[in-house]
């Protein structure tokens, strides 16, 4: 790809990426939300971190890896469970690496 | 956000202390984006982009996981439109992040609004939703978490784009697995509640349906909509 050519995509995904994020942000928050849609948003969090646990760890890289064979999906839940007794973000983040090496080694 | 500090004891903090307390609970974020960012830098400059590109791409971008699919797309010889589409799509998520975080920004000024929807990531998100549950969060904390995650994906992109040669192949390093860590950890601190481990589990399930159903990026944006509608009709 040519600089130009770079230059227009960064362009690009610059205004896209805005264009994404702002108005639902600007324009719900001055608007009186019905009790629905309240709740509705209130299951947002979770439902998307799970969506990418699972996107992260079934097909890292692109590719499905058999559970047994797979240190994304152990290290992820080692991450979890030192998040879930610790409430600590960078220890389990900081574990959870060291776990993922490990694990990658002894697993291939 | 509305006052809603009677919860702690100490008089109101003054802004550049309410500004450091965010960038406090972001330095994880800070931290887990340095490497990724890295990571980018090097393989964007593998692949032609001078280090004022790779450091001005995420400068202006700032998605993860949107910019290593577009480095990948490029790889693939995609065009300028096809990278830019696909990566939309990949980020189509942050309409809903926009709508669920618009809750906590009423009241804000348009500039400031639009700063954080700027700053708005995977990991800001969850960290700003989290801490506006405790009743510890306000404009000026989601401030400082959204600074020192920018400065950490821009500085990681920089260290990556510049020593590109010395560092070689960044997943030596596990780099690879920063992402879906933080994702981990976020995901357990926002299942606060027997209600939320069960949407978890469903939006999970979902996933992974969908994940083989759909188109390769869809499910990311399906998945939790499909997710939040059956919470929502269920539980009434």
């Amino acid at each position: 790809m040519s600089a130009g050519a770079i230059w227009a995509v960064i362009a690009g995904m610059a205004v896209a990426n805005f264009a994404i994020r702002f108005p639902s942000l600007a324009i719900l928050s001055r608007a009186e939300l019905p009790e629905w849609l309240r709740r509705w948003l209130s299951y947002i969090p979770v439902s998307a971190m799970a969506t990418l646990v699972v996107g992260g760890i079934a097909r890292p890289e692109g590719e499905w890896l058999p559970p047994l064979e797979n240190p994304y999906m152990w290290a992820s839940l080692v991450t979890g469970v030192v998040y879930w007794r610790s409430r600590s973000f960078l220890g389990a983040t900081a574990v959870g690496i060291v776990a993922f090496l490990a694990l990658r080694a002894v697993l291939g | 956000m509305r006052p809603t500090t009677l919860a702690k004891q100490e008089p109101c903090p003054s802004r550049r202390a309410r500004f450091v307390r965010g960038a406090g609970l972001g330095l994880p974020i800070f931290l887990g984006y340095l490497p990724i960012g890295a990571a980018f830098g090097v393989v964007a400059r593998g692949l032609g982009f001078s280090a004022l590109q790779a450091i001005g791409c995420s400068a202006t971008v700032l998605a993860g996981a949107g910019q290593l699919i577009a480095l990948k797309l490029i790889e693939a010889g995609a065009s300028v439109l096809a990278v830019v589409v696909t990566t939309s799509v990949v980020n189509l998520r942050y309409v809903l992040f926009g709508a669920a975080m618009s809750p906590h920004v009423t009241g804000l000024p348009l500039a400031g609004q639009a700063y954080l929807a700027f700053t708005l990531t995977d990991e800001t998100f969850a960290v700003n939703i989290d801490d506006n549950r405790k009743r510890t969060a306000d404009a000026w904390s989601m401030a400082g978490v959204g600074a020192i995650a920018w400065t950490g994906w821009v500085l990681g992109t920089a260290v990556g784009a510049l020593a590109a040669g010395a560092i070689g192949d960044p997943t030596r390093f596990g780099v690879q697995f920063a992402m879906p860590a933080m994702f981990a950890a976020l995901l357990v601190a926002q299942a606060e509640d027997r209600r939320h481990v069960s949407v978890a589990v469903l939006a999970a399930v979902l996933a992974a349906v969908l994940m083989i159903a759909l188109p390769e990026p869809w499910y990311l944006i399906a998945a939790p909509m499909l997710a939040a509608t059956i919470a929502t009709v269920v539980d009434r």
